[in-house]
């Protein structure tokens, strides 16, 4: 390596020194900041989305004003829906779930629509153009979204009667995945 | 047997990358050139070695090798032939040997060249570019192989993805695979990951170079620039094309009727492409005067380290985002590699910091310098602006422990105000002269085009009373747009009265006496036409929804469709289709009868909208299936009325015609722009670069 003085004119002068190692000094913590913000990322996502174990316990007020907490549901088959509005996959589910809810509906099985951040206008315009009637609450400070642990939306998660989650599923559902997740859940026997 | 030379090839393209890294740094420390000559040839080695692993790959999904799990998990035998190819890049391990293969392709290529002038740089050059190829071709190696077999596991209820055979198990072979994504099955899939790939990985050939400048010290450090310039236009141009071809594809497939959604995928490639075009423009003062050196080896170290983040934000799902990729164990070890490079090349910069001097300094603020350090300071904005929404999620999960999205509308509001700063700056600052330049010459190169773009917004504002903002953007693109043809005019007139051309002839000799120059001009013009689309995107979308039976109408817009009737039937690539058949009219006779459908794939039950799109140069008129009664008599559609949305795509095509002119060099003429060359680069021509 050629080591030489490769500058003939004058050194630079102190302050322009000084403020160099300064720049730079910022600039070594902006990128270390950023290495540390991305490894605390990282290691959310490695640890993936929760797929076992009780199901973390939340209270969500849907925008209709019921308010439903997922412990007082035990004995019947939850089914928990993150979506958002923003969201195109989301659109590709959203008849699919509502026409499965209507099949479901009063044969203990709990759809629950947790809206993750989301705007309220919009999130209603959603549930009115697909005409949801199942309780769909906004994710107030994202609280269940990282109890979830989830990666993005949609994602929707399976709680057992017993109240232990049995899978996620990532992606939008088509027919008949849902269906054939609750029948399973629905057979479920405990002694 | 084929997969099993595949994966030997690829074993041995590691090692002699590996080899490579080490033996260049070796001879470049001790002097040896025996060494870096031997790291070369390896190098130059790996290019055929990752040829036959990509080779054997796509021939495998060509012929329907579902014995291999990426073979099963891409590809079926529903697909067409064209996208079992393109399925190499249609899931993660396949796409990582694509990447590495193309980068071990560049490298090789730049290793081609005759290295006499720049001889000192080499051995460093060959380290920087091959220790991030080896890191490629690692990853492909050991996390994400794609010549994984599928086994079954005695008493096991999954499949297990192993090299080789695991004990108690048998080999599994699947009578059909599950195909790509059916998102992915369209003909943008062809264009858009590998111009993407070749933008993100011809990156690395500017920024080796610049590190090879810092690392050596050496006395013709601006070297590295003239060397590169071409690499850096070649990536960014591809990167440009990955852009618009990716904003075409989701226009066409994902159904909400635009082409930018400020989804961090995109964001994470738009950020390179800003900080690569600052490069470019910023670069050529250090060409001419000699000036902004550390600026560009900053933006240079940006501008790759931009694009190794964004491919790390994509991959990990670090950053989530509506595009799906598959959760890997890639994220350790990519974090480390950019942790690495981050760190690395900013303490090269740091340590080097001393030998980029100016030659110059600014001498007038009404000058090419001064426009060229202001166009520079609104790039370095709005990437950071684009930044800040992209990564602001996680900060304020950090922080608060709320996960805060910021929408398109904060990026809409932050990046639009600067946006629009950059194209005034780019009908202006090509008029500005270098050093210095009196207010009132300027003003006399500026009244012409200002004043007929005046006219054009007024009256146009006054046949459309619409918002004013859109009127305001018009005024905009109508005066950068007379100011570039102002700028043609004025050198065709030149050639005119000077060698008695006529006007076509005058226009293609100048054109080809100066490729930069008015190369450069015609990629400004794309960009006028582009943001045009923007404008129109931005201001003058109309749109609505509602359901119809048949023989009813549905207006927006001055457009009327009418629901004739709901067909059902099998497509291509193992999809039901229902295609409802209409008729768009405008204010009477119809128009154009469209056909928007909704194919769902069946094995992997998932639906795609496919829109019916009437299209002409001042709108798009773009209709989507959403959905139908059982009987089929009535019909729920969404239409979008898209004013000038096409001139987004005519742009991106005047882009890319003005870069390949730019690009050309000019064989044995000296360039016409005024040149000051610094004191360092007089013993050397600049006309002998590449």
């Amino acid at each position: 390596m050629t080591q030489q003085p490769i500058n003939e004119q004058e050194v630079p002068s102190s302050p322009t020194a000084k403020s160099k190692k300064i720049g730079l000094i910022i600039a070594f913590a902006v990128i270390l900041a950023l290495l540390g913000l991305l490894a605390w990322g990282l290691g959310k996502v490695q640890a993936g989305p929760r797929e076992s174990g009780m199901a973390p316990d939340f209270t969500i007020t849907g925008f209709d004003g019921r308010t439903v907490t997922l412990s007082e549901l035990r004995g019947q088959v939850v089914i928990v829906n993150f979506w958002a509005s923003w969201c195109p996959p989301c659109r590709e589910e959203a008849a699919y779930l509502e026409e499965t809810w209507r099949k479901y509906e009063g044969k203990g099985v709990v759809f629950i629509g947790v809206d993750w951040v989301d705007t309220e206008k919009e999130a209603l315009a959603y549930i009115d153009e697909f005409d949801i009637t199942y309780l769909n609450g906004p994710d107030i400070g994202t609280r269940a979204a990282q109890a979830y642990n989830i990666q993005g939306v949609p994602e929707t998660f399976f709680v057992a009667k017993d109240g232990e989650l049995r899978g996620v599923h990532i992606g939008p559902l088509a027919s008949p995945q849902l269906d054939e997740k609750i029948e399973k859940l629905l057979a479920e026997q405990y002694p | 047997m084929l997969a099993e030379i595949g994966l030997i090839s690829l074993t041995i393209a590691f090692i002699f990358s590996l080899y490579a890294t080490f033996a260049s740094v070796y001879g470049g420390w001790r002097g040896r050139l025996l060494w870096v000559e031997s790291a070369r040839n390896a190098a130059l080695l790996v290019v055929p070695l990752l040829t036959i692993p990509v080779i054997v790959i796509v021939y495998s999904l060509y012929t329907f090798d579902f014995s291999l799990a990426y073979v099963y998990d891409v590809s079926s035998r529903a697909m067409s032939p064209f996208l079992r190819v393109a399925a190499l890049w249609g899931g993660q391990q396949g796409s990582v040997l694509f990447w590495a293969w193309l980068m071990a392709a560049f490298v090789g290529i730049v290793l081609l060249r005759k290295w006499d002038r720049d001889r000192e740089l080499m051995p460093y050059v060959i380290f920087v570019s091959m220790l991030t190829t080896t890191f490629f071709v690692g990853v492909v190696l050991f996390i994400t192989n794609p010549f994984m077999r599928l086994w079954h596991i005695e008493g096991a209820a999954e499949l297990t993805q192993a090299l080789f055979q695991p004990l108690t198990s048998m080999p599994y072979l699947p009578e059909d695979g599950n195909g790509l994504n059916p998102l992915l099955r369209h003909f943008g899939m062809i264009g858009h990951p590998p111009t993407t790939y070749l933008g993100f990985t011809g990156f690395v050939i500017p920024f080796a170079f610049a590190m090879a400048a810092l690392i050596t010290g050496q006395s013709r450090r601006d070297e590295w620039i003239l060397t590169t310039r071409r690499w850096t236009l070649f990536a960014w141009i591809f990167l440009s094309i990955g852009l618009i071809l990716g904003g075409r594809w989701a226009y066409d497939v994902l159904g909400w009727g635009g082409f930018w959604g400020w989804d961090p995928v995109e964001n994470a490639m738009l950020m390179p492409w800003l900080t690569g075009t600052a490069f470019l423009h910023s670069v050529m003062m250090t060409e001419k005067r000699g000036m902004m050196k550390k600026w560009n080896m900053a933006l240079i170290i940006l501008t790759y380290s931009l694009s190794l983040f964004g491919t790390f934000i994509t991959r990990t799902g670090v950053i989530s985002s509506v595009h799906a990729f598959a959760k890997t164990a890639l994220g350790p070890a990519f974090f480390a590699f950019i942790g690495f490079t981050f760190l690395g090349s900013l303490t090269i910069l740091y340590l080097r910091w001393d030998t980029l001097k100016s030659d110059h300094s600014l001498e007038s603020f009404i000058s090419r310098e001064a426009a060229f350090v202001l166009q520079n300071m609104l790039f370095l904005a709005v990437t950071f602006a684009v930044f800040w929404g992209t990564v602001f999620p996680l900060i304020s999960e950090l922080v608060t422990g709320t996960k805060i999205t910021v929408g398109p509308p904060y990026f809409q509001r932050v990046t639009g105000p600067l946006f629009f700063a950059l194209v005034l700056l780019m009908g202006i600052a090509p008029l500005v002269a270098w050093r210095k330049q009196a207010a009132r010459t300027l003003g006399k190169a500026i009244w012409f085009p200002f004043a007929a773009s005046l006219g054009i917004a007024a009256i146009w504002g006054a046949s459309h009373r619409m918002h004013p903002a859109s009127i305001f953007g018009l005024w905009l693109v109508a005066f950068v747009l007379s100011a570039i043809l102002a700028e043609f005019w004025k050198g065709v007139q030149a050639r005119r009265t000077t060698r008695n051309e006529n006007p076509f002839t005058a226009l293609f000799n100048l054109i080809g006496r100066n490729h930069r120059r008015y190369g450069g001009y015609i990629i400004h013009l794309g960009v006028v036409l582009i943001a045009t689309g923007v404008i129109g995107d931005a201001y003058f979308k109309q749109e609505t929804q509602g359901t119809i039976s048949q023989g009813e109408v549905l207006s927006v817009g001055g457009y009327q469709l009418e629901f004739r009737e709901l067909l059902g039937y099998p497509g291509s690539d193992g999809r039901q289709i229902v295609e409802a058949v209409t008729s768009l009219s405008q204010d009477g006779p119809i128009i154009r009868e469209l056909t928007p459908r909704r194919d769902y794939f069946v094995v992997q039950e998932q639906p795609v909208t496919v829109p019916g799109v009437y299209s002409t140069p001042g709108v798009d008129v773009y209709v989507m299936l959403i959905g139908w009664d059982d009987l089929g008599t009535s019909a729920t559609f969404k239409i979008y009325v898209n004013s000038l949305i096409n001139w987004v795509w005519i742009g991106g095509i005047v882009m890319i015609l003005g870069t390949m002119i730019a690009t050309w060099s000019n064989p044995g003429q000296r360039e016409a722009t005024y040149v000051l060359k610094p004191s360092v680069l007089t013993s050397h021509s600049l006309l002998q670069e590449g």
